[in-house]
């Protein structure tokens, strides 16, 4: 779109100042009346094809089409309309059309939400009435909140560590394989495949327990025990080793992913620098450490920044071990957050929970854009 | 082509949000308003259940057998995630009657919900009342209005035993809880091997098995006056009357060699996986406590009344007895309704179904008697049930009654706490359940 397509000059000229606020005017009504009217549109077709007799198929269907077409139309008549515009404000505007549904889509989607959990943190179970800063004070003095932040710290830590850690060592060793690259890093890759949830079931076979006369153990840390000799542990009620055990599953699966990712970045190093580095007389962990990570640095921070929000998102993992995760301590945020929002019914709190979370990821994004920008300039 | 498929895309994905919106907007529509006035006959009467299909199926075809000639039809909807979708479905206005095995959440998702109470629906609370025993009506009583009917109960106050071996070590079953201990002991010094089989491990909900041991004991020491207190928080969770149940708990889990493998390991063994070591050959326990549904947990070819048998948990300051159920809840007050509602719950229908094999379920009816039963455990069950209800010492199951936080929640750490710590933790133990009671 850097030509007008009109070849007009006017376009191109500074608009005067009047035709500034004009200018202003109609890029905000574009962006957005355009799109509210599309959707009202769109939502009397819904209303129409929400027949709850019809055939169900045929409703996905036409709503398909309807749909699909239909947004198509819009952008098609809304181009149109721009078109239709004196020439010194179209190329102005056309954009803000584009943009527009956007901007609505991410306010309905992300925007409402946000403001509707921060209205509701300080509202009472119900989310009727405002009670201050009671959630809050509950966040921050429950004993099991208290466990769960301290969890949550420890996946955070101890699984990016970890994570990216083995991942840079799998994907600098793996660089050397003469044979069996593939094979060894699909391997690896392997567990990313699996649901948390079912890794987290998949995982019984080792930390499965049954305590004498309740039969044979079916899990594999059991089994080694029993063949030394010794008696078998509930390995899930180890306070506070079970933390470990459960993170252990998040690292098995996510060390793929950082593998992968960071294998790219090593493979992208020119051959030279390294070549360079060997002939000046540097041993291949000087080579690792002076040149291979100071390479991939960005990659390992983006890595990094990854494994940081998924720890602190975990929930799937702890909550579907079959053991109390209160009484055994195991208990994070996440899973504080569902629990007392979907199945304690109190809806101030888990709010207030979500919001914890919601507020510990900042920090990590300013991170995350700071050094995006330092990038940028270094280009 | 590359082109108009990347265009196709994001309009693609706006349509799916809009369908996601409308649809999420068609079942929050205003859930049926509670009308207290009738509405038409609309010819069908929809029964959305948790029954396995198997029961719900013989349930169907008796009701369709019983009465042929009605001007409406009655679908017995089984649905294997009930709980989800009679939540959706109350929320979207579409539901008729449903027979709900989670009594307590009736107050919190269903009467808002467009719940209709039972005086709207022209229903005789005081007949209610006399055929189902008061204690449970006021199950689902929500400010004074009532909203469900009693429509299936089953008895949670079960000890188990290897019928057999019982038999040929000539052990007689207990009538009251000095003998149970004294049984226990008996059996550890006979056998070698520990009496009771306990497991508390049910994934997420681990330590509900441990509440209705809690709630057997408090029924049953501190009497049903003071269980209600207890139920509705007149008292707190920490009352002498509570620390006095839980400490009696505590004797039977904690004595040396009394519970296989050890109290501190009971929240990791599986509720379903711990009474089959009973069936071991000699059997590596000889008790388990549980309700009525284990059996089902039982080894295969293992036969009621020669591999196994069971005899009601006996009384230990006064008798007691606990149990769980069902109540139907109606979200439409039409003429057909409301005479399904009394066909289903009629003495004759409920008797009726105890002589389908299909069916495990009990009538909560003192009208229905034990005869009506052609498997002897239900027939047993219901003569125990009614005398109980009738008697005014059966209790509902409290941690299903009590707020989610605590029902579900800190009652079942709790439990699952005081089985690993011990007897010393049991004050602490109290004291954050009664912290974690929700203040209004």
């Amino acid at each position: 779109m850097r030509e007008p397509v009109t070849g007009d000059e006017v376009a191109l000229e500074p608009p005067s100042p009047g035709g500034n606020a004009v200018l202003f005017l109609l890029r905000l009504l574009s962006a957005l009346l355009i799109p509210v009217v599309g959707f009202t549109v769109m939502w009397a077709a819904f209303d129409f094809l929400r027949d709850e007799n019809a055939n169900r198929i045929l409703i996905v269907v036409i709503a398909i089409v309807v749909g699909v077409g239909g947004v198509l139309f819009l952008y098609w008549a809304m181009n149109r309309a721009v078109d239709a515009l004196p020439a010194r404000f179209r190329e102005g505007v056309r954009p803000y059309v584009f943009v527009g549904p956007a901007l609505v889509i991410l306010g309905v989607f992300l925007v409402y939400p946000v403001i509707s959990t921060i209205l509701t943190a300080f509202k009472d179970a119900q989310g009727e009435n405002f009670v201050g800063l009671d959630n809050f004070r509950f966040v921050f003095t429950d004993p099991n909140m208290l466990t769960a932040i301290r969890n949550t710290f420890g996946w955070i830590i101890l699984v990016t560590i970890f994570a990216v850690g083995i991942g840079l060592a799998f994907a600098t060793l793996a660089d050397r394989l003469h044979r069996g690259e593939a094979f060894a890093k699909s391997m690896i890759f392997l567990p990313l495949a699996i649901s948390f949830a079912g890794a987290s079931i998949t995982w019984q076979l080792i930390y499965s327990f049954r305590p004498e006369g309740f039969g044979t153990n079916i899990g594999l840390l059991n089994g080694i025990m029993i063949g030394l000799g010794q008696n078998p542990v509930a390995w899930l009620g180890l306070e506070p080793w079970n933390n470990l055990l459960l993170m252990v599953i998040m690292v098995w699966m996510q060390t793929g992913f950082a593998m992968v990712v960071l294998s790219a970045a090593i493979k992208a190093i020119p051959d030279e620098i390294i070549e360079a580095a060997r002939i000046d007389g540097a041993s291949e962990m000087q080579v690792f450490r002076k040149v291979i990570v100071p390479s991939i640095l960005p990659t390992i921070a983006v890595v990094t920044t990854y494994m940081v929000i998924n720890a602190m998102k975990v929930f799937d993992i702890v909550f579907v071990q079959p053991a109390n995760a209160e009484a055994n301590g195991t208990v994070v945020i996440a899973e504080r957050m569902i629990r007392w929002f979907f199945l304690n019914g109190n809806d101030g709190r888990g709010a207030a929970i979500a919001i914890i979370l919601f507020v510990a990821v900042i920090p990590v994004m300013i991170w995350n854009v700071r050094r995006f920008r330092e990038q940028e300039e270094e280009r | 082509m590359r082109k108009l498929r990347k265009m196709l895309i994001f309009p693609a994905v706006l349509m799916l949000i809009a369908v996601g919106c409308t649809s999420e907007e068609g079942d929050g529509g205003d859930g049926g308003d509670g009308a207290a006035n009738q509405e038409e006959n609309t010819g069908t009467v929809n029964v959305l259940n948790a029954m396995e299909p198997e029961e719900a199926d013989a349930v169907q075809a008796l009701w369709e057998e019983t009465y042929p000639d009605l001007d409406y039809t009655v679908d017995f909807e089984a649905s294997a995630d009930f709980e989800e979708q009679a939540q959706i479905r109350a929320a979207g206005g579409t539901l008729d009657v449903i027979l709900l095995p989670q009594v307590g959440t009736i107050a919190g998702n269903y009467v808002p919900n467009g719940a209709v109470s039972l005086e709207d629906l022209g229903i005789d609370i005081d007949a209610l009342n006399a055929q189902m025993s008061e204690s449970f009506v006021a199950v689902g009583e929500v400010d004074g209005q009532h909203y469900g009917i009693p429509s299936n109960i089953n008895l949670k106050s079960m000890v188990w035993y290897p019928k057999d071996d019982f038999d040929a070590a000539g052990y007689t079953v207990p009538t009251t809880f000095d003998e149970l201990n004294d049984l226990a002991v008996q059996i550890e010094g006979d056998q070698g091997v520990p009496a009771w089989c306990v497991g508390f491990e049910s994934g997420g909900a681990t330590g509900w098995p441990a509440t209705d041991w809690m709630e057997d004991i408090m029924l049953r020491t501190a009497g049903p006056d003071v269980y209600d207190q207890w139920v509705k928080h007149e008292i707190p969770f920490n009352d002498p009357a509570v620390a006095n149940a839980a400490t009696i708990f505590g004797d039977v889990m904690f004595k040396q060699g009394n519970v296989l493998g050890g109290a501190d390991q009971t929240p990791a063994i599986a509720f379903g996986d711990a009474p089959t070591p009973m069936f071991d050959d000699p059997p590596g326990c000889w008790l388990h406590r549980q309700a009525s549904f284990i059996n089902a947990f039982f080894p295969e070819g293992t036969e009621a009344g020669v591999d196994y048998d069971w005899f009601p948990f006996p009384p230990i300051d006064q008798e007691g007895i606990l149990y769980g159920g069902e109540m139907a809840v109606t979200f439409r007050n039409a003429p057909e309704v409301v005479d399904f509602l009394n066909k289903f719950i009629s003495d004759d229908f409920q008797c009726a179904m105890g002589g389908e094999t299909a069916s495990s379920r009990i009538s909560p009816s003192a009208g229905v008697g034990p005869d009506c039963y052609v498997n002897s455990i239900l027939a047993d069950s219901s003569a125990i049930l009614t005398e109980a209800t009738q008697a005014g010492t059966g209790r509902f199951d409290a941690s299903d009654l009590m707020p989610a936080a605590v029902g579900s929640g800190s009652f079942w750490t709790g439990m699952v706490t005081y089985m690993q710590n011990g007897p010393d933790s049991l004050t602490g133990v109290l004291d954050d359940i009664e912290a974690s009671w929700p203040t209004e």
